[in-house]
């Protein structure tokens, strides 16, 4: 079950940046805002598959810790705490020379959310039924 | 004829070299320019600089300063720090959208200059003195200077808080003829 948790985690991780990337993409051609000097690609692929990668760690120690009741307390902790990560770019403070921080939250703050996304999306294909549960 | 010949180019050549002395102290701010500012937990840059520069190293008494800084320039580095900072409390930026500064006198101190002027912000006038140098180069030159203001003279944001009270400034502003 750990494998399936890091493969999850790893290929969700992968989806979320890919799909971060595009988000940032297409930002930055309809604002003109351009953070890539803090907003690196391998930064934001790289924080990615970090997020998921410890979610998977936790989906396996919930599910092993709690049986039934790990998915449903590990789904509400996941989201949880990704919109507790969003108080973060608020509180970024960016190099001077780059103008308009103010737009800065607009771009990585749904990328805090991408990887629940891509975990929930991608979830079906590893497990067919929670781990905790028995038919 | 030949009388006044003399007469009238002695007074050509005079006006001149008199203009050209003119057009020679006559500085504009060129980009590149940094007025950056710091105290205990909050530090930031204004973009925005605009004005006269009149600066002549051999007669610093002509010298006249007369600048302002756009306020709504302000950049923190954080947009909400930056939206607060706008904000009634502190620049009040709506209200009083620039910074100005306007020299009254401009003196030499050893391989220094010191300008003594008045500092306008949030509406209030302060008189303050800043160091500064210059160094010349081969397009122009530039002006380097540091001095503090305490923010509760200008009543900006509320006496003690997080924010310190003396503010050091630090200008670096390159100039062409």
């Amino acid at each position: 079950m750990l494998k399936k948790s890091l493969a999850l985690g790893i290929v969700s991780g992968l989806l979320a940046g890919i799909a971060s990337l595009v988000y940032a993409k297409v930002y930055h051609s309809s604002l003109g805002a351009d953070f890539s000097k803090v907003a690196r690609t391998v930064g934001i692929l790289a924080a990615s598959v970090f997020g998921t990668v410890l979610a998977a760690l936790g989906y396996w120690v919930l599910n092993k810790w709690l049986k039934d009741k790990g998915e449903i307390v590990f789904n509400f902790l996941f989201v949880l705490l990704s919109f507790a990560s969003i108080l973060g770019p608020f509180a970024t403070k960016l190099p001077l020379d780059l103008e308009a921080p103010e737009l800065f939250p607009g771009l990585v703050i749904p990328m805090h959310f991408f990887p629940v996304l891509a975990w929930h999306t991608l979830k079906p294909l590893f497990f067919k039924q929670p781990p905790g549960t028995s038919k | 004829m030949r009388l006044f010949f003399y007469p009238v180019a002695a007074l050509i050549v005079l006006a001149g070299s008199a203009f050209t002395f003119i057009a020679a102290q006559n500085w504009q701010v060129a980009d590149g320019y940094s007025v950056a500012f710091s105290s205990d937990d909050a530090s930031g840059i204004f973009k925005g600089l605009k004005g006269g520069v009149v600066f002549d190293e051999q007669n610093p008494a002509a010298s006249k300063f007369d600048v302002t800084v756009d306020v709504a320039s302000i950049n923190t580095g954080n947009g909400l720090q930056n939206k607060h900072a706008k904000s009634d409390e502190w620049f009040d930026a709506a209200k009083y959208p620039a910074i100005h500064y306007v020299s009254k006198q401009v003196v030499k101190t050893g391989s220094r200059y010191q300008v003594t002027g008045d500092l306008e912000i949030h509406g209030i006038k302060q008189q303050v003195t800043i160091p500064f140098s210059f160094q010349k180069m081969a397009t122009g030159g530039s002006f380097a200077g540091k001095f503090t203001v305490n923010r509760n003279d200008f009543k900006l944001g509320n006496p003690g808080g997080d924010v310190g009270e003396v503010i050091k400034i630090d200008l670096s502003v390159p100039v062409t003829r």
